[in-house]
């Protein structure tokens, strides 16, 4: 992404975002695929292979301490027959920093981390070893999304049954003509 | 039954004290092995469906496993097929005992979405009705707790002054627990000048009774034996684990996302963010501390709706919403302080449709429950009754 220009139109960057961007490519060069640090809802996109290094990174830099994994969602992109996985991170042990205040587009400390994988081998590093509570995260994104995380132990579904056909928040997921001989009628507009 | 052993006779043996010296004991005469056991779906301590799988050595609880999932209603998935305003009732059934909060959180994601701006005078009524299902919520986590561990009569208190909270919500939405009164763009109904003094006599009672309820929990000697010490989660567990809300303050966490990260109109007002310390009794991050938050956080409550009350401004309560409404490409997270955590809710839009793309809610007891893998190991089979029952989890937000 190009730097961003100090000028009237071009809203301004996200302070915890800009800091962590710094801090992964600092360390690892190669591994930040696209940035968007403006708006609403900035985010940080780095390769699959570097994803725990950076998680790492970002946890371990004293500046940010991201020591929470408040959330892991899948989102499937069948254009681009990718499926996005998104990490929302953020830090229990530092106050806002003071540039935060009360920011009009986003006052909330927590940096957006994602990865893309191809959708049909959507398979992700753990990173349960490095947040505990991602463990949960994970095993519904599996189960929901189809994500396949792996270097973890044993990956079981957590909210539907674990016999149940195929990830329901795939775009191309068709509802099941039967499930144990009750037959499945899909609500109407699906 | 001829050599079925004595129970009346036998005792401790003498000069053996020692929980430890004692299982020796018992080693040594009676075959003793694991057991795993079921938990629920239908135990009453469990709060709802959830089913705990436990491995136990005697009384103590060596593993367990909770299984979840058993009122699975496919949020997310309802989130991408219906357009966004069909979704906000959706949200209420997910923690049915703040169905407010969750309609609070919804609606700002998809505001911050669809850039709508809400009027004053809305913000304020939200902020009220937010603060008062926090109330609600927080006497019937309360009570119930005091349920759990055996004693009834404070729940029945506690119940009385609910009833008058739900019976204000229920004169304001039409609905006792599920209200969809907070609507895109602002609320559904102006407040009236009787139901503010209805609402104001009923602060009163519950600033006057509070006192009362915490003599029979808070300050009794019984359910101090039962909490004190019990399922500590510390600092740096709930952290990785990712436990928020009265469980992470408890755990000696200042944090509070109205206060640190402030969304609506939290920053205008001046209140306490109670967090876990060791001179209130018991040791930080045990359940009494957890309790002990919570009753604090109702006194809080009490003052951020009286602060608003003096501000409510006049105007109209809805923004103005755009028929068929349909967001730009874009995302929003936005996290929001329940009375059980932080709800957070990612949403993504591609534009020129009036149904979200992905719809993702971060349901607090979630990630809230998840942590008792850990810390329940080596605790009485009672005191995890008692470590749930503080966590004071709602399975229909586990489930989503």
């Amino acid at each position: 992404m190009a730097e961003t220009v100090d000028t009237p139109d071009t809203p301004p960057s996200d302070p915890q975002t800009e800091r962590a961007l710094e801090v992964v490519r600092s360390a690892l060069p190669e591994a930040v695929v696209a940035s968007e640090l403006s708006g609403r809802h900035p985010w940080i996109q780095v390769r699959v292979e570097d994803l725990r290094a950076a998680c790492r990174l970002l946890r371990d830099e004293p500046t940010l301490q991201m020591d929470c994994c408040h959330l892991i969602s899948g989102v499937d992109w069948p254009e681009a027959a990718e499926i996005e996985v998104v990490y929302h991170l953020c830090s229990y042990s530092l106050k806002p920093p003071a540039a935060y205040g009360r920011r009009a587009e986003k006052n909330d400390p927590w940096i957006a981390l994602k990865v893309r994988v191809p959708r049909d081998q959507a398979e992700v590093p753990t990173v349960m070893d490095i947040w505990t509570g991602a463990d949960w995260h994970e095993r519904e994104t599996w189960d929901l999304v189809g994500v396949r995380f792996t270097g973890r132990r044993e990956l079981r579904r957590v909210l539907l049954p674990d016999d149940w056909p195929g990830h329901p928040l795939r775009k191309d997921w068709e509802f099941p003509a039967s499930y144990h001989g009750v037959p499945i009628i899909p609500p109407e507009g699906l | 039954m001829a050599d079925a052993p004595d129970l009346l006779s036998g005792g401790e043996p003498e000069g053996t004290t020692h929980i430890h010296e004692r299982q020796e004991l018992v080693g040594r005469d009676v075959r003793t092995e694991e057991m795993v056991f079921n938990m629920g779906p239908q135990h009453p301590a469990t709060h709802g469906v959830l089913r705990v799988a436990v491995k136990t050595d005697g009384e103590y609880v060596r593993a367990l496993q909770p299984h979840v999932g058993n009122i699975h209603r496919c949020v997310e998935k309802i989130g991408e097929s219906v357009p966004y305003y069909q979704w906000v009732p959706y949200l209420d059934r997910m923690d049915y005992l703040a169905a407010m909060c969750n309609e609070h959180v919804g609606c700002m994601a998809i505001e911050q979405l669809g850039e709508i701006e809400v009027p004053e005078r809305a913000e304020y009524i939200r902020i009220i009705v937010v603060e008062l299902q926090r109330i609600l919520s927080h006497l019937m986590a309360i009570g119930v707790y005091g349920l759990d561990l055996g004693a009834f009569t404070p729940f029945l208190h506690q119940f009385r002054e609910r009833e008058r909270g739900m019976d204000l919500l229920d004169h304001l939405s039409g609905g006792r627990l599920l209200y969809h009164y907070i609507r895109i763009g602002g609320v559904k109904r102006d407040v009236s000048r009787d139901w503010l003094d209805e609402l104001e006599a009923f602060l009163a009672d519950v600033e006057k009774r509070m006192p009362e309820y915490n003599t029979l929990l808070l300050h009794n000697h019984v359910f101090q034996e039962r909490t004190f010490h019990v399922g500590i989660i510390d600092r740096d567990t709930a952290v990785r684990w990712g436990v928020t809300g009265p469980a992470l303050r408890a755990a000696g966490v200042d944090w509070d996302c109205r206060r640190d990260a402030p969304y609506s109109i939290y920053d205008r007002f001046d209140f306490e963010v109670p967090h876990g310390v060791s001179d209130i009794g018991g040791e930080v991050g045990d359940c009494y501390q957890r309790h002990w938050i919570r009753v604090r956080e109702v006194e809080e409550s009490l003052k951020i709706i009286r602060q608003a009350l003096a501000g409510l401004p006049e105007g109209p309560v809805m923004g103005r919403v755009p028929k068929g409404f349909k967001p730009k490409p874009g995302e929003v997270y936005v996290r929001g302080e329940n009375p059980r955590g932080e709800l957070a809710c990612y949403m993504v839009s591609v534009g020129k449709s009036d149904k979200a793309w992905r719809a993702r809610c971060r349901g607090p007891s979630f990630s809230n429950i998840a942590c008792i893998t850990e810390v329940s190991e080596g605790l009485l089979i009672g005191d995890l009754v008692s470590l749930i029952g503080s966590l004071d989890i709602v399975l229909g937000e586990v489930d989503r």
